[in-house]
């Protein structure tokens, strides 16, 4: 993060941090909570299946369960959007999913992006990409960064775009697919 | 990372599934490090057993509609036919332990269309959202549930593939930054509807074999690596005997294996058999190699051998092409001299170093 230094940096990432540990308690509800199996038609089936597969039930991004952590995507002085989740793998299970569109956030062109997953859940490589908003079968995606944590890059240019960012978990928990739309200024 | 030794035989399977996890770890940094093209990474949790017989039934109040139960049987019989290795098997059984669902009770998150567990060596879950089912971005069309597919419909075969190939513990393939080595994985980081290119495989991809001949074995020791690999083999060559009198007779035998690396998983040290190698031969002293041809198939898997007449000195060599049609890299020999000995008849033998005769 060549752009961050001194007390800026150290406060932002004490505001990551806050962030993080805020989704874990009681902050946005993320999708893993939503799709809780316990709370959809059938849920005594499903969750004997589930534990019989090895898989319990725990917060999202915990190792128990069901679903990878929480991303939210953050822009310098901007309010942080929580990712959509899409395809992952994860504890023993995983999901398919389209190219989603994404959570709106508004952020300036060029300007640093920076992810952030809860739990204290490490990132052993990540990847992001964008393409036009609207557009869902990946074809001419553009490469925004990657490499080792931490998941930054910088905004694309003007414009609305729908960028996911593939995050491969520390450890060999998974890996996770998150989108936002970006409508860039 | 702690290097982990991979056995490869059998009678170390309690080894390797014990590292199973470490595999899935090395493969996904070996993967992810390059960011690009290479095998599917592997999940965590290990392989199933060799060729073992996973057996599924319909979910009990979640069976699927007949289009949609041809779909994922369909899926099971290309899982089995495409998977080029000894992975897993899938079979339809009514009284099966795996169960497949289809519907409202599918754990598959918000945004979903299919989603699996698997519990080595138990067995799997899996399941496919409804038709009509409304998510956030968009209503859920199966193709099959038509007579004549729309576009944006998704391939139920193919989803159910993808599903089967996370059962067989195949991670999302790691593509290229512009997708366009899409069709080498059917296991996707996302899912592709109609029209769109890729969107109703019903065959595993390059990448994804890779990764099961990695997890697996190959079904034989004649079987082809997927082009995806890209494996270092090595070459020995011995000659027997090593020593002939003129115009006596060495039978040479190559030996061609993978080479023996952590990173190959079970494919480390596998023999090759089948394949073109090639016996190369030269008077000691000079530096020019003359082909003597093919070299035929030895008495063991991986074994080629060829006899050879010398009347001098000779240096021989053999050479393995590496071949487009595999993820084979080429290898020679090192050198192997067989010396020729001046032999005189007996009689003559006083005070000579020469060898006798026989």
């Amino acid at each position: 993060m060549p752009r961050w230094s001194g007390r800026g940096a150290a406060v932002t990432i004490l505001c990551l941090s806050q962030l993080a540990a805020a989704c874990t308690a009681s902050g946005p509800r993320s999708s893993a909570t939503r799709s809780d199996p316990t709370a959809s038609a059938g849920p005594t089936k499903v969750v004997s299946e589930t534990q019989a597969a090895g898989r319990t039930q725990g917060p999202s991004g915990s190792p128990a369960s069901l679903e990878p952590p929480v991303a939210t995507l953050v822009a310098e002085g901007g309010d942080p959007a929580t990712g959509q989740l899409g395809s992952f793998t994860w504890n023993g299970g995983g999901s398919d999913s389209p190219w989603l569109p994404g959570t709106p956030l508004a952020v300036g062109s060029g300007e640093r992006l920076t992810v952030a997953l809860a739990d204290d859940v490490g990132v052993s490589d990540w990847e992001a990409r964008r393409v036009p908003a609207g557009v869902t079968d990946g074809i001419g995606a553009v490469r925004l960064g990657g490499g080792r944590a931490p998941v930054t890059f910088a905004a694309p240019g003007p414009g609305a775009w729908s960028v996911q960012v593939t995050v491969r978990f520390a450890g060999g928990l998974g890996s996770a697919v998150y989108y936002w739309r970006l409508a860039v200024r | 990372m702690t290097p982990i030794r991979h056995p490869r035989r059998s009678g170390r399977t309690a080894r390797w599934l014990a590292s199973g996890a470490a595999v899935a770890i090395a493969l996904s940094v070996t993967v992810v490090g390059a960011l690009a093209h290479g095998p599917d990474p592997a999940l965590s949790g290990g392989p199933f057993g060799q060729n073992q017989d996973l057996r599924f039934r319909w979910r009990s109040g979640s069976e699927p509609p007949t289009a949609i139960k041809t779909a994922i049987t369909s899926a099971a019989a290309a899982s089995n036919a495409g998977r080029a290795s000894k992975a897993a098997t899938f079979t339809y059984d009514a009284s099966g332990s795996s169960p497949v669902g289809y519907g409202i009770g599918a754990t598959c998150g918000v945004n979903g269309l299919a989603c699996f567990t698997r519990s080595v060596p138990t067995g799997f879950t899996l399941w496919l959202r409804e038709q009509g089912h409304v998510f956030d971005w968009g209503t859920m069309k199966w193709c099959q549930m038509y007579t004549t597919p729309p576009n944006g419909c998704y391939d139920a075969q193919m989803i159910a593939l993808d599903e089967l190939g996370h059962v067989e513990g195949l991670g999302h393939h790691v593509n290229l930054g512009d997708d366009s080595d899409y069709v080498d994985a059917i296991v996707q980081t996302y899912a592709r509807a109609k029209p769109v290119t890729g969107w109703n495989m019903h065959a595993y991809g390059r990448c994804d074999v890779a990764t099961l001949q990695i997890l697996y074995d190959m079904p034989s020791w004649t079987a082809r690596y997927s082009t995806c690999l890209d494996l270092a083999t090595s070459l020995t060559l011995v000659a027997d005997p090593a020593a002939v009198p003129a115009y006596g007779t060495t039978t040479l035998t190559a030996t061609l294996k993978v080479v023996d690396s952590d990173a190959y998983g079970r494919l480390g040290g596998d023999p090759i058999a089948g394949r073109v190698v090639t016996l190369q031969r030269r008077t000691t002293g000079s530096t020019t190699w003359v082909s003597m041809g093919a070299m035929a198939a030895g008495p063991t898997a991986g074994t080629y051998v060829l006899a050879q007449q010398l009347s001098s000195d000779t240096e021989f060599r053999a050479v393995f092409h590496a071949s487009t049609a595999e993820g084979l890299r080429g290898s020679t020999s090192p050198t192997v001299a067989v010396s020729v000995y001046r032999c005189i008849p007996a009689p003559s033998q006083n005070g000579s170093s020469a060898i006798p005769c026989i």
